[in-house]
């Protein structure tokens, strides 16, 4: 099974209690089994006794995990409790033990082809996230930037990685890769973070560089943000736990806005969901309770305007919160072009 | 008799139960009640690791005020079902763990701040609040509760004001019980109460200490009103070395009766500095690391570090300096992670007690000699690390890397090193314990440890909760 290369996960996963406060689903549901440790304990479970792994509670609660990776990147031994749970993902759905929806899902990100227009040396890819249309980031970007290539016409395997279809993801991302390679271009620019840690790791590509629109905004001609007034920042999941990527911050501060990290905390995850993005099209039902959780924050700390690198932040935020003014990164970059 | 799934009682039940905190709230699916069933006792732990059926709870219920709690204990009451509060379910002791079924009542959904008082300076908050959370938004207000055990990610307020939970800043900023101001509790009939909103009062005994400490057995604490601190200018450590944990504690006890105030003192034996200090911090030496701070105005920080210095300059065999001293607080709660920490397939125990000083080395021997003879096979170690005016607290551990592969067998071997170590600390004056509270693991020992005063406890109790549904079977009191 896939689960079995994480038996260190598990055995230090299980028992541990360090992380619970990181806990970005569990902050809202109050549930045990939401934490890295709940995770780990089912784990085990199944490492003990195979024939749970068709157990329905158990596959529900591993799908509706938020994968946000707080909990990792904070954990002074580093245990790749989001590992563990990609490859619990994976061992469902080899099994043939993905729930219908699961599959559904996954079959709309299976038939996917890619397409490049436009010219340049660098090659956009704008794809925002899982289900929203959001033009507004990718004109912004282009604003800026506009002598590039653009690549679209889906997602690039993430989507699939995240359900626990590896195979399927891999077919994607070697189309894209495909794609890529005969665009000519040796950069490719993404604005979606979870395609951005998705072509640095798995869909990793030889020869390509890739980067994340804000770290391209970061040397462009840019004047000073500060007419924007305050901006408070939500981080991206991929880009802070995943990537360790501080282009958005770096930019940011070299726009001269003032910003204020949201929160009370730098360690929380506040990006509703990001890590698992399906989740909100699965159960949408928790990624609104995450974005509550935030809302119920920004009105308690009388934030503003957020700004993030995250478009799937955005869309979160934006459809369960309307009453929050939210900015994508590039949004803000495209106010103070000069 | 406790209604069983497929049954027409325990719909009735859960029926009733989804009425008061809606459908989400009421959980009973298999990933639920399995993460309920263990909490950071060994016993339970050992149990799940040899593929035993776990003892789940029969229903999870997340109530979201004082109000519901209040409705679900009058359900329970009227059912006659067991209640078994949950916070973090971080506890060390099995108190958190529903060993009858029935409702385990977790209480996280009580997760908001409600004020800070600036003037007072006091923060009331919710209890299912889990702690770092709660540290976090107070710090944003520009304060600090000083609260800092290695579980503040994990354990809410709640659970550290029902078992007398500490922090690592103890030793100046008290542990929970002196933080806490008041409380509101729904007791397990069903009223809301509040304590008096000051702890410093001569109008009759102390409600608000009586609910500190009862693991949940005498209700639901379901907000609490707790110091806070300004942000200290200045925080500074020093370590020292001494030839052996005798020295370290002249050294230590000197601190306290020359009536200094740190805010931490911390003492390894030498064992404990041999395997802990070298593996966490890097500090490879023989003897006893000996570790100290003060916070404060930075002048008044730098008096009483001189003087300390002063002091343990009598007798250290090296002076460790502030940046071993620096390294010990930077990666305080380190010691707590795995595999830092110690973990199945070992055998371990924290025996934490409490002592004059007296009485303490006496503890430390007495418990040390006694696992030695009649155990072999365990390694005893310890360190002291909550330092009072007229003593310390011992954090005495046994661990066993090989137990016995049977569950039986190994929760046998435990009892048992448990049994002696403990009868050995109550022989020398010790009080177990100091921190953990005592939930199973320690229940049997209550009665031997009060004397006829645990009649008082045993009176209080039933006449708080007549239907026992409060957590039964837990700090000695009656199960179902």
């Amino acid at each position: 099974m896939n689960m079995d290369k994480y038996l260190d996960v598990i055995n230090a996963c299980r028992f541990c209690f360090m992380c619970r406060h990181l806990a970005t689903l569990a902050a809202v549901t109050g549930k045990e089994a939401d934490t890295a440790r709940g995770h780990a304990l089912i784990a085990d479970r199944i490492r003990m006794d195979k024939t749970e792994l068709a157990n329905a509670d158990y596959i529900r609660t591993i799908y509706q995990a938020d994968l946000s990776g707080s909990c990792r990147k904070h954990c002074v031994s580093s245990y790749d409790e989001i590992g563990l749970k990609l490859a619990l993902r994976q061992d469902f759905v080899e099994a043939g033990l993905a729930p219908a929806a699961v599959s559904a899902l996954a079959k709309e990100f299976t038939d996917v082809q890619f397409k490049v227009s436009g010219n340049g040396d660098m090659l956009y890819y704008p794809h925002p996230c899982i289900e929203a249309h959001q033009p507004e980031i990718a004109q912004a970007f282009l604003s800026v930037v506009p002598n590039v290539k653009v690549i679209d016409g889906g997602d690039c395997g993430k989507v699939l990685k995240l359900l626990g279809f590896a195979k399927e993801s891999q077919a994607v991302a070697a189309r894209f890769q495909a794609a890529v390679k005969a665009s000519g271009c040796k950069t490719v620019v993404v604005s979606n973070p979870a395609a951005y840690d998705f072509l640095k790791s798995d869909g990793a590509m030889d020869g390509i560089t890739v980067l994340h629109s804000s770290e391209v905004l970061l040397n462009s001609n840019l004047g000073s943000a500060a007419k924007l007034g305050k901006l408070t920042f939500i981080n991206s999941d991929f880009l802070r736990n995943y990537q360790e990527c501080n282009a958005p911050m770096d930019l940011l501060a070299k726009l001269g806005c003032e910003v204020e990290r949201f929160g009370t905390n730098g360690e929380d995850s506040y990006a509703c969901g990001e890590g698992s993005m399906p989740g909100i099209r699965l159960f949408p039902e928790l990624t609104r309770k995450m974005v509550a959780h935030v809302a119920d924050m920004a009105k308690r700390f009388k934030v503003e305007t957020i700004v993030t690198p995250s478009p799937f932040v955005k869309h979160a935020l934006t459809t369960y919160a309307p009453e929050l003014k939210v900015l994508a990164i590039e949004e803000v970059a495209a106010a103070v072009k000069l | 008799m406790l209604p069983q799934r497929e049954s027409y009682s325990y719909e009735m039940i859960r029926s009733e139960l989804t009425w008061v905190v809606g459908d989400d709230h009421v959980q009973t699916d298999c990933s639920e009640k399995l993460a309920h069933s263990i909490d950071y006792y060994w016993v339970p732990e050992v149990w799940h690791d040899r593929g035993l059926k776990p003892q789940v709870p029969t229903f999870v219920v997340h109530p979201a005020s004082a109000e519901e709690v209040s409705k679900i204990l009058q359900i329970a009451n009227t059912y006659k079902i067991p209640v078994t509060p949950w916070g973090g379910g971080s506890g060390s002791q099995g108190g958190a763990l529903p060993m009858y079924g029935g409702i385990s009542l977790d209480t996280k959904r009580l997760n908001k701040v409600l004020e800070i008082d600036p003037v007072s300076m006091t923060v009331t908050a919710e209890t299912g609040i889990i702690m770092q959370q709660l540290e976090w938004e107070v710090e944003k207000a520009g304060y600090s509760t000083m609260h800092y055990p290695a579980s503040i990610g994990c354990a809410t307020l709640g659970g550290f004001i029902a078992h007398r939970g500490t922090g690592v800043l103890s030793t100046k900023y008290g542990k929970i019980e002196d933080m806490i101001m008041s409380m509101e509790v729904v007791t397990p009939t069903g009223e809301i109460i509040k304590t008096l909103p000051v702890p410093r009062h001569a109008s009759g005994p102390d409600l608000t200490q009586m609910f500190c400490g009862s693991e949940g057995t005498l209700g639901v604490v379901t907000k609490a009103t707790m110091k806070i601190h300004p942000i200290p200018a200045a925080r500074k450590f020093h370590a020292f070395l001494f030839e052996d944990m005798h020295g370290a504690m002249v050294a230590g006890a000197k601190l306290m009766t020359s009536r200094l105030q740190p805010c931490v003192i911390r003492l390894y034996d030498n064992a404990e500095t041999a395997k802990l200090i070298k593996r966490v911090l890097g500090i490879e030496r023989n003897g006893s690391y000996l570790v100290f701070g003060f916070d404060g105005e930075e002048a008044i920080v730098d008096l009483q570090m001189k003087k300390a210095v002063e002091i343990c300059k009598e007798t250290a065999i090296e002076d460790l300096g502030t940046d071993m001293g620096q390294a010990w607080w930077d990666h305080r709660y380190k010691f707590f992670y795995p595999p830092y920490m110690f973990q199945l397939p070992q055998a371990f125990g924290t025996l934490d007690t409490v002592a004059t000083f007296a009485n303490i080395e006496n503890v430390y021997w007495g418990m040390k000699n006694a696992v030695k003879e009649q155990f072999p096979q365990a390694t005893f170690i310890g360190h002291f690390s909550h330092w009072y005016d007229w003593g310390c607290m011992l954090y005495a551990r046994f661990i066993i890397d090989n137990p016995p592969q049977d569950a039986a067998e190994a929760i046998a071997l435990y009892n048992r090193i448990w049994d002696v170590a403990i009868r050995a600390a109550i022989k020398n004056g010790g009080v177990i314990n100091e921190h953990h509270g005592v939930g199973l693991k320690l229940g049997r020992i209550m009665k031997d440890l009060y004397g006829p005063a645990f009649n008082v406890l045993e009176g209080i109790k039933k006449t708080l909760d007549p239907n026992n549904i409060m957590n039964p079977g837990k700090m000695g009191f009656q199960g179902v």
